[in-house]
């Protein structure tokens, strides 16, 4: 095996990572808002990914205008679910295992309102910097994924002040951990998880709009990616934004380093017994429930 | 300031509170007393719009609020500490207060009486404690955090479930100073309470409920003349 070879499964993993890391953020961000389990957190980025697709094929708009509406596309479906789906199934008392079970429906009706409307193929969208990579020891690295790893950088900084220092955000956290308590002090909780859900939908939307470039835009993607997200969530703990990035990290060079020193086949098989590995020694995540107020 | 008049509220099929009926006039301090399972907290929880009103009014200065949404209830100028506190136990102190002081922030300027400085004044070991967060605080002081966080919501009447639950009796005493200088500063009391102790020294008047119902109204001559023995207790508790 040569230097450059491993280098470039490095940064392969590193982008991955990031990605899984994104997915999985936007779960941590629902499920520390509300409580609730989503399942349709890689549907939330697929839907963001046609959007901004669309909007680059049929509109000609700039790639960043057009990654900005897969976003808030992300967004809107977010709003959707969470006043269809989670609201309705609430109010007559369903329990986290049905919500879950909820999510995961909507999943498949998302795959499937995909394959009927979006078509059975996949598509490629263009990312910044166009095909274009960037050499490190050899290795290559495109700009797209360079981007991509900043983004995911700043959007969870963003996240973390966002908690820590709004307004919004205290009450959001305040209404997950305390509803009744949070609503005898003025805060308008059912509104909180709405926030909740759009933030989580915008999250998607940027994993979505940012991932696309790099697999292109399949409609069953949405589940793959929910599976890699949720571990890196998982991994990290389940409420701590940074968990999920560092999970995510973790899973995407695991997987890079069993390519290299296995083979592809191996690689979730790998990948996946170190995780369960970790679980077994930490339960509750690398960085546990502790974490969930700071991040 | 505060009537419920022929209020019922429950849950399911069970009907808690059966027809309660009782008043608090401005400023005043009153006590609901009465034995476990006889609704206290329903009463409360119903007040705050976090059980529904099944029939009859909840009417604040005038304007029916049984059909508020819990969260705009604070505006009318209640404000409850539930039973268990019920405070964000992984924020810290300054959050827990400053989520409340927003939403008091709203209310008109004559509503306002406290602010942070008057609250250290009330509470001086919150001073120091600020950044820390809740679950570090002892149960005491979680109580007084969960009592200055309903100030901040600046209201004319505070109701209070159980506030000596599960705190030594020494702190309960402190309780009592609180609760005498909190109406000083214009603030009504409804105040639920199991021991009796403590809610003939800080009622003027009490109200005993029993199976959902106001079974009996004491008034102040006779509540005053109740301190310290344990007639009451005796008498109605079943204590």
């Amino acid at each position: 095996m040569t230097t450059t070879l491993f280098i470039q499964s490095l940064l392969a993993g590193l982008t991955n990572g990031f990605v899984y890391g994104l997915i999985g953020l936007g779960i941590s961000v629902i499920f520390r808002g509300t409580r609730v389990v989503n399942a349709m957190q890689g549907d939330f980025a697929l839907v963001a990914g046609i959007a901004a697709c669309l909007a680059l094929d049929w509109l000609g708009l700039p790639i960043a205008v057009g990654f900005l509406g897969g976003i808030i596309a992300g967004a809107l479906v977010g709003w959707a679910v969470e006043l269809l789906l989670i609201r309705p199934t609430q109010a007559r008392g369903g329990s986290e295992d049905s919500l879950l079970l909820v999510t995961l429906g909507g999943a498949f009706a998302v795959s499937a309102a995909a394959l009927l409307y979006f078509g059975r193929d996949s598509r490629s969208m263009p990312g910044f910097g166009g095909n274009r990579s960037l050499d490190v020891f050899d290795a290559a690295i495109r700009v797209h994924a360079v981007w991509l790893i900043a983004i995911a950088i700043v959007v969870v900084v963003a996240l973390r002040l966002f908690y820590q220092r709004t307004p919004l955000g205290q009450s959001i956290l305040a209404a997950s951990i305390d509803p009744e308590g949070a609503a005898t002090i003025g805060i308008n909780v059912p509104r909180m998880r709405t926030l909740t859900f759009m933030l989580g939908g915008a999250v998607g939307g940027v994993a979505g709009v940012l991932v696309s470039p790099l697999i292109t835009i399949h409609y069953e993607m949405g589940l793959l990616l929910t599976l890699k997200g949720f571990t890196a969530a998982i991994v990290g703990g389940l409420g701590n934004p940074f968990g999920a990035i560092m999970g995510g990290l973790l899973l995407g060079l695991v997987e890079a380093m069993a390519i290299v020193f296995v083979s592809s086949g191996y690689k979730d098989v790998i990948a996946m017994s170190l995780l369960i590995l970790i679980m077994i020694a930490m339960p509750n995540g690398l960085l546990g429930r502790r974490g969930r107020v700071g991040g | 300031m505060l009537s419920v008049e022929e209020l019922s509220a429950g849950y399911g099929d069970i009907l808690v509170l059966r027809e309660l009926s009782l008043a608090v006039a401005r400023n005043e301090s009153v006590a609901v007393i009465g034995p476990n399972g006889a609704g206290k907290s329903t009463l409360v929880r119903t007040l705050c719009g976090l059980t529904a009103a099944r029939a009859g009014r909840i009417v604040k200065d005038g304007v029916a609020i049984e059909r508020l949404a819990p969260h705009r209830r604070a505006a009318t100028g209640i404000a409850a500490v539930l039973e268990n506190r019920r405070l964000f136990g992984e924020l810290s102190v300054k959050t827990n207060l400053d989520l409340a002081a927003r939403e008091g922030d709203r209310r008109p300027a004559q509503a306002r009486r406290f602010d942070h400085a008057s609250l250290f004044e009330l509470f001086p070991f919150m001073r120091e404690r600020l950044g820390a967060s809740i679950q570090l605080l002892s149960g005491g002081e979680q109580q007084m955090v969960a009592i200055a966080r309903a100030l901040l919501l600046q209201p004319d009447l505070l109701v209070l479930d159980e506030p000596s639950t599960g705190l030594a009796p020494k702190i309960v005493k402190g309780l009592v100073d609180v609760i005498a200088r909190i109406r000083r500063q214009g603030v009504g009391i409804l105040l639920v309470e199991q021991n009796v102790a403590l809610a003939t020294e800080a009622a003027d008047r009490a109200y005993v409920m029993s199976l959902g119902r106001v079974t009996r109204a004491i008034p102040p001559e006779q509540w005053r003349g109740a301190q310290g023995d344990g007639e009451i207790a005796k008498a109605y508790l079943g204590a």
